[in-house]
């Protein structure tokens, strides 16, 4: 399925009855090269990026439910690369590069749109941590600004500059951050997926995994047996559930519900995406006006893509603390998803001690702005057993050999990362 | 020697006291506290006279009160009483026990009605999470207000303290005004 | 959500802070010649189960008590709650016994 502006008039006269399903609804085959457990964001970037990048064949995604039904459908959609360790900034810049030049890549209008992300920060010891963290940036080569009151001011002039909590003292800015469109990003790389002869299976949910001599051999699904050289799993929130069939039920991962909302509809307001530093508030606008934001995830472990009052009051406290004018907003949606929760707040991309089994999780609630780059790194190992050169460090035993990467510097505690 | 005064955790000479319809709020700058705490396998001891109350509960008898803090630990108010050295009584009522001068870290604020418990539970309701025809009078609790951890007592039907830290007291004053002020209005 | 406190009846789950998985009360032997290897899954390795979970909850703005609760991930359905301290007696009493029961 392609589409031009000719083909949309075309189909305007025909009463749009031409349009074709985006990608096959195959059977699945006795066996596959390769085959990817979880049809999100990071399995379908997967799928793509290991058929159109590295040339492999003979891929399939498996998916529970229908493809893009977690969190790549239920996140803020903010993109941005401004982490402060060496072993996250260089693959969040490149996956901000992925993201830059998604749209010609794939063909798919996934509206990347680099309006800008500026983090508040509201003392003088915060600034200096942000003056290191765009250093740090810098150094990457990704890009970043530090903003003084006046200059943040005139961009942003409706904050709450002189409340007398968190007076605004000024903001680390991302030009080249902002915002994407979270479900068109998985359209798009499933089509691109699709048209390169990759199996979208969906409503097939993995069962159990076939090991034999500590040698991964296929995947019992709810469609049956299914054969495999290699299983990859992408499967974010479920991540324990799934790796427990495999026999590995203890990893450095707890599940949390993290909840996101969304306002009615508005004028145009808000410039970019807006992080509050006192608090923990993220909120942007979406083309449509509606007001996207979000806070902490709910703080216990949680399997329920629903979350608790608390926690949206505390959201709203921070929404109003930062920016008192939205507090006349109507609340039109909100919702949870289930994020995957690590010890120390960065992902993991490895492979197991189970030869030809590879996991891919730990993306905690910042996993849609590594969609890209998580989709071509773990493609990049299962294509030649090799971590790609900037996801090197994000390996299953770092916790066992005290190499964590906790950008936070929160210790061993899911719940404050 | 320079020439001292005494403020109030509000900051000025005398306590702030406000008074909007029925209720009337108060800093309660005159309430000595002091913590007992029992040491492991040692009796409960009785300081002033006081039969120290079980999980939740608060009791008060001529100047003197207590009120449940957790497993094995109280605090006892003095009333009237802040500038003594309150503690040193404490612990000589309580011999063997763990006391600790308590009464500058707190600042405790009075509320009383003056038309019964009503308006107190609906003030109440407004403040705290906490079942307020469940907090009844001899009732004492620990929870949270606009964030911040206080005790309320509910000392009698028409009265219910907040003790909070005393570093917060300009911030708890301001949740109660507010609180009282609204609840006013939306009656008027 | 509404944690039944053994001592101070239902209260509300915002008063608590969360610390995770019940089995941090097992704490292994810091002295003990394999220290290092019992550390790792004690610190990083947690079972993540969906369905039920004791877990620890620290009851900061109120009795300051830890307790274990008993709730279902998937629902969010807490079926009890005990004080800590107790658990642990009750580990100590039967240490041969084992676990957590």
């Amino acid at each position: 399925m392609r589409y031009s502006a000719f083909r949309v008039l075309q189909e305007a006269l025909r009463g749009h009855k031409g349009w074709r399903p985006l990608w096959r609804d195959p059977e699945p085959q006795a066996a596959y090269d390769t085959v990817i457990v979880g049809g999100g964001g990071h399995g379908l970037a997967t799928a793509y990026y290991l058929a159109n990048t590295f040339k492999q064949s003979r891929i399939a995604v498996l998916e529970k439910g229908w493809l893009g039904s977690g969190n790549i459908g239920r996140n803020t959609t903010i993109i941005r690369s401004n982490y402060l360790l060496p072993g996250n900034e260089p693959f969040y810049e490149f996956s901000m590069k992925l993201w830059e030049n998604l749209e010609q890549e794939f063909n798919f209008n996934a509206m990347v749109s680099q309006r800008g992300v500026v983090n508040l920060f509201h003392t003088d010891g915060q600034r200096d941590a942000y003056r290191r963290r765009g250093n740090a940036a810098i150094l990457a080569g990704a890009d970043a600004e530090l903003l003084e009151r006046d200059a943040l001011r005139a961009m942003i002039p409706f904050l709450n500059f002189d409340n007398a909590r968190f007076p605004v003292k000024g903001g680390l800015l991302q030009r080249r951050g902002g915002t994407a469109r979270h479900d068109g990003v998985a359209w798009g790389y499933a089509r691109g997926a699709d048209r390169a002869g990759v199996d979208l299976i969906q409503n097939c949910e993995v069962t159990g995994f076939r090991i034999e001599n500590g040698t991964v051999k296929g995947v019992e699904t709810s469609r049956g047996f299914i054969g495999a050289k290699k299983v990859g799993v992408a499967v974010a929130g479920s991540t324990s559930r799934v790796m427990a069939q495999a026999g590995m039920g203890q990893l450095p991962i707890e599940s949390h519900v993290l909840q996101a909302f969304v306002s009615e509809g508005l004028k145009p307001t808000i410039p970019g995406v807006i992080t509050f530093g006192a608090g923990h508030f993220y909120i942007s606008q979406s083309d449509k006006g509606g007001l996207v934001f979000g806070g902490d995830i709910d703080g216990y472990n949680s399997y329920a893509q629903r979350g608790n009052l608390p926690t949206v009051e505390d959201v709203a406290e921070g929404g109003m603390a930062v920016m008192p004018m939205i507090g006349r907003a109507r609340l039109l949606r909100m919702w949870g998803g289930i994020m995957d929760m690590s010890m120390d707040g960065s992902p993991i991309i490895d492979r197991t001690p189970i030869d030809g089994l590879y996991l891919n999780s730990g993306w905690c609630y910042g996993g849609f702005k590594a969609t890209p780059a998580s989709g071509y790194a773990f493609a990049h190992l299962l294509a030649t057993d090799r971590p790609h050169e900037t996801a090197g460090a994000y390996r299953l035993d770092r916790f066992q050999r005290g190499t964590v990467i906790d950008e936070k510097g929160a210790g061993a505690q899911p719940n404050l990362h | 020697m320079p020439d001292l005064e005494p403020i109030t955790a509000l900051g000025s000479n005398a306590p702030r006291s406000l008074s909007s319809g029925s209720l009337t709020l108060e800093e309660n700058a005159a309430l000595a506290l002091a913590s007992v705490s029992l040491r492991r396998n040692a009796p409960k001891p009785s300081p002033f006279g006081l039969d120290l109350p079980g999980p939740g509960g608060w009791t008060g008898s001529q100047g003197v009160s207590a009120f449940w803090t957790g497993p094995g630990q109280w605090m006892i108010e003095g009333h009237h009483r802040a500038d003594s050295d309150f503690a040193v009584e404490v612990a000589t009522s309580c011999p063997g026990c763990s006391v600790t001068e308590q009464t500058d870290g707190f600042a405790a604020f009075e509320i009383r009605s003056s038309m019964g418990e009503k308006p107190i539970l609906r003030l109440m309701e407004k403040l705290v999470n906490i079942d307020a025809s469940r907090l009844s009078a001899g009732s004492a609790t620990r929870t949270g207000l606009e964030h911040m951890s206080v005790f309320v007592i509910r000392r009698a039907p028409d009265r219910v303290a907040v003790l909070g830290m005393r570093s917060a007291a300009g911030s708890i004053w301001h949740a109660l005004e507010v609180a009282i002020l609204r609840l006013n209005a939306a009656a008027a | 959500m509404l944690i039944p406190h053994p001592l101070l009846g239902l209260r509300d789950a915002q008063e608590f802070s969360y610390l995770g998985d019940a089995s941090l009360l097992l704490r292994p032997d810091g002295m003990a010649e394999n220290a290092a290897e019992t550390f790792f899954p004690y610190v990083y390795l947690r079972e993540n189960p969906a369905g039920l979970h004791r877990e620890l909850w620290f009851h900061e703005q109120g009795d300051r008590s830890w307790l274990v609760v008993t709730r279902n991930t998937v629902t969010h359905e807490i079926l009890g709650a005990e004080l800590a301290g107790d658990v642990v007696a009750r580990n100590r009493a039967s240490r041969d016994g084992g676990d957590l029961a």
